[in-house]
């Protein structure tokens, strides 16, 4: 099993729940964040008075799928995230030794 | 369902513990009906019975059975009705160890305010009643605040019941057990309590919770979200809603009533020391209102036909100052209004609304006020159309509020939101009623927007302000949609907001109202995270629009600029009802501008607008002011001296106004966002603009023109205007040689004038 952690552009997150939902991924985690990246935030005059960016908000999203479901799933994730510019996010996945379902107890990829 | 049911069993548990006690005294040797007694105690005291409830029950004796007679005495009586499986919470004891236990036990002393007799010694159960009352009475300087901190804790603990999804009906603020408290504060003959205030809101809350019991089979009193359909059905409301509306409004009157009380007794007729007095010392704040005891009252022989506006500039008083109002003025104001002896006129006149933004924007002390309009239901003969929101449920997880009380919330919220912005009165009206549209299936913010119109209208608004009003309530959600959905580097979701604001000043306002929906809504909808989208969203429509902000210098007609040209004194005051406009043409001066907002305030006129410039060696001023109920008897030859002879000693009127801003700093204060002070070095071509934003306060304007004269500065015009209880003052100000200020001089003029608001 793998977890897919994704890094978003916020107004991306209503895509990227579509596109995953279409491709039968039902079940995620959403949360606030804020970071960066490559381009180090951001320098902005307001007022006269110039000041650095340098957290910038983001969501966070966190899926689990089977391992042979993973490729595919980033995949739809990428694709449904891009906007070919700056601060687009990334995407990563980490392997996961268990998984439980609390209410069943069912456990491996039949708890997910 | 209801107080007979409850009743039938108290009585079916009186009849089972008579037939008990009876066959037992036969049984035990040495039992004497004389000796013995059952007593109920609380709400079986009180002769009412929930289904799920216990039967308290206290067992009295003189001491006279031996140890083994009584507690077979006791166990013959307790083992048949553990067997039937009823529920008995029980105590043993003798007279004298029900005073041991009163006195310690805050609880116990409660049950025992309702003792009964059931069977046995009534002169027994008279005599442990009497001590009860006797304790209670005799110790109440101890006792009311060891009550007062138990309910406090318990507050904290539960929470509101009229505001929590799934409130526990006795424990919650405005619950059952505080309705007990009430009746226990009564009994203590400190204060007289007008009980039939919360007798629907006590049967209403017996009833829920009896039908709580009934459809869940349990004791418990917590109404979780999935018993609501069930005991709406259950007691024929429409729907869980109604239910939840129901029960909130009967929390509130009974919070209201409980808040109310506690108040009036901590400040019964004490002076600051906390001394009783005799006679109560009161303070008038202005024709008909005074402060005594701790409260805005309204006073007794006030003609409420004569001026509508009383209870409005009562309110606004009383939450500027941060006190209540008495229930009893709050009762002879709501009887007028119900007799329709005291109409608004429609519009309102300009000080109603005035007031009504200056009770908005008083911050967390308006919430009270507000709280005792609801209650008294004055509310809704100001403000009809609040009606349809009154106690109005929102049963999600986003909203900790009822829809009402999410409005006043966001008022609060936008009350420390007002330096923010260039028109506070604006923000602070849109925010309390931005969700007036609520209630039915229609997008609440269109329906909304089309509902604020009339009463935006009514309330006395200019039409340009009711389209301002009109737009923030229709896109209270807009910046905070979009900047969570849309992409803010795409040019084209910066235009579609640009293309929804006209100017800067409506875009500081929307931002400043969806802060405050955001902050009121609670953690579930509003973060620091969503916060910092939505600023970023404004920032880059702010670019893409004209800025308004700042406040144009004035134009002069052709006549203004003969009489400036005679170079004399010359007042000419028009009398608009209830409000004075007032030019005055003066021989310009450094200072010429503080020294007559100086005499001004010393002849007790409000100065509501200002705009001034100096034209040649004059200076032409236009003033709106109200009179102050007290103020002497204004015309134009009076005003003309007394400016004549402030101008001659300017150290005298120094002087006499400082004696009244110590007059007025006796008075109670609440806390109010700082003040702000910005110079803006490149907005006019030949002038400096300085732009003051603050909360209204006695002698405002003359501080700060004094300030930026002793800095050595003219001022060439102002632009003054005070909406509500916060004020926006606009200086256009030179060098006195002409020429506007380096950056370093705004800086030290600015500096001064922030220490001079402190």
């Amino acid at each position: 099993m793998k977890l897919i952690t994704a890094i978003l552009k916020p107004f991306k997150l209503d895509e990227v729940k579509e596109a995953l939902q279409a491709a039968g991924i039902n079940g995620m985690t959403v949360s606030e964040a804020s970071g960066f990246g490559r381009q180090r935030g951001h320098t902005e005059v307001y007022r006269g008075a110039e000041y650095t960016v340098d957290l910038v908000p983001k969501v966070r999203l966190e899926v689990l799928v089977d391992d042979k479901d993973a490729a595919s799933a980033v995949d739809v994730i990428v694709k449904a995230a891009s906007t070919g510019s700056i601060g687009d996010g990334k995407v990563w996945t980490t392997p996961v030794e268990q998984v439980v379902r609390v209410r069943t107890g069912e456990r491996g990829p039949d708890a997910i | 369902m209801g107080t007979r049911e409850r009743r039938i069993r108290s009585n079916e548990g009186d009849l089972l513990l008579t037939q008990l006690f009876q066959s037992t005294l036969l049984e035990v040797d040495g039992a004497d009906s004389d000796d013995v007694a059952i007593a109920a105690v609380g709400g079986f005291g009180r002769g009412e019975l929930s289904p799920g409830s216990d039967l308290d029950i206290l067992i009295l004796h003189r001491g006279t059975l031996s140890e083994e007679n009584l507690s077979s005495f006791v166990n013959k009586i307790l083992y048949p009705l553990w067997d039937k499986k009823i529920k008995v919470d029980h105590s043993v004891r003798t007279r004298s160890e029900v005073r041991e236990v009163a006195e310690a036990d805050l609880k116990a002393i409660l049950g025992l305010l309702d003792i009964r007799l059931v069977c046995g010694s009534a002169a027994l159960v008279a005599d442990v009643q009497i001590d009860a009352l006797d304790e209670w009475r005799k110790n109440s300087k101890r006792r009311l605040p060891e009550l007062e901190s138990s309910l406090l804790e318990r507050h904290q603990r539960s929470g509101e019941l009229a505001y929590l999804l799934e409130p526990d009906l006795k424990e919650a603020r405005g619950g059952l057990r505080d309705i007990t408290a009430i009746r226990a504060l009564e009994k203590s003959g400190a204060i007289s309590i007008p009980m039939e205030r919360i007798s629907v809101a006590e049967s209403l809350l017996s009833n829920v919770r009896e039908a709580l019991h009934i459809v869940s089979g349990r004791d418990k009193d917590k109404l979780f979200f999935q018993e609501q359909d069930k005991v709406a059905a259950h007691l024929g409301f429409a729907d869980a809603d109604v239910l939840m509306s129901e029960v909130a409004q009967a929390a509130r009157s009974v919070d209201y009533l409980l808040d109310s009380t506690w108040y009036r007794l901590a400040h019964k007729g004490k002076d600051s020391a906390g001394r009783f007095l005799r006679k109560v010392r009161s303070t008038t704040l202005s024709r008909d209102i005074s402060v005594a005891n701790k409260e805005v009252t309204i006073d007794i022989d006030a003609d409420f036909s004569l001026d509508p506006t009383i209870g409005l500039r009562a309110c606004a008083a009383a939450a500027q100052l941060g006190l209540p109002i008495s229930m009893d003025s709050l009762e002879r104001l709501s009887a007028a209004l119900k007799l329709g002896m005291t109409n608004l006129p429609n519009p309102w006149p300009r000080d109603a609304r005035e007031n009504l933004i200056s009770l908005i924007g008083a911050g967390p002390a308006m919430v009270q006020i507000f709280e005792a309009l609801d209650q008294e239901e004055i509310i809704f003969h100001w403000i009809p159309e609040w009606r349809a929101v009154r106690s109005l449920p929102q049963r999600n997880v986003l909203h900790r509020h009822t829809v009402d009380r999410h409005m006043v919330e966001t008022a609060v919220q936008a009350a420390a939101l007002t330096r923010k912005v260039h028109r506070p009165d604006l923000l602070l009206f849109s925010a309390l009623f931005h969700d007036i549209g609520k209630g039915t299936d229609e997008d609440h913010s269109e329906r909304g927007a089309a509902l604020i119109a009339p009463l935006a209208k009514r309330i006395g608004f200019s039409s340009s302000d009711i389209k301002t009003i009109q737009l923030l309530v229709q896109h209270h959600l807009l910046l905070s949609a979009t900047a969570t959905r849309r992409d803010l580097d795409d040019p084209a979701t910066i235009t579609a907001v640009a293309d929804l604001i006209p100017d800067l000043q409506t875009l500081e306002l929307l931002h400043a109202l969806s802060i405050a929906d955001g902050e009121a809504t609670g953690r579930a909808a509003w973060t620091d995270w969503k916060a910092s989208l939505v600023a970023e969203l404004v920032k880059r429509v702010g670019m893409a629009l004209t800025d308004n902000t700042v406040a144009q210098q004035p134009e002069l007609s052709e006549e203004q600029r003969t009489k400036a040209e005679s170079g004399k004194l010359s007042v000419t005051i028009e009398d608009r009802e209830n409000v004075y406009a007032i030019e005055i043409v003066i021989p310009d001066s450094t200072g010429v501008l503080s020294t007559v907002a100086g005499v001004l305030n010393l002849l007790r006129l409000d100065v509501r607008s200002a705009r001034t410039k100096s034209v040649g060696n004059s200076a032409v001023m236009e003033w709106i002011v109200i009179p102050d109920p007290n103020a002497p008897a204004l015309d134009e030859g009076k005003l003309h001296d007394e400016i004549n002879r402030a101008l001659k000693s300017r150290s005298t009127l120094s002087e006499r106004i400082q004696a009244r801003i110590d007059a007025y700093a006796e008075l109670p204060t609440i806390p109010v966002p700082d003040p702000i002070v910005e110079t803006f070095l490149d907005a006019a071509t030949d002038a400096t603009i300085i732009e003051v934003r603050s909360h209204d306060r006695p002698a405002l304007l003359f501080g700060i023109g004094d300030s930026i004269t002793r800095s050595s500065v003219d001022i060439r015009s102002a632009i003054v205007t005070t909406l509500g209880a916060e004020a926006i003052d606009t200086l256009y100000v030179t060098e006195i040689g002409g020429g506007p200020l380096t950056p370093e001089r705004a800086d030290e003029v600015a500096l001064r004038l922030r220490a001079a608001l402190k």
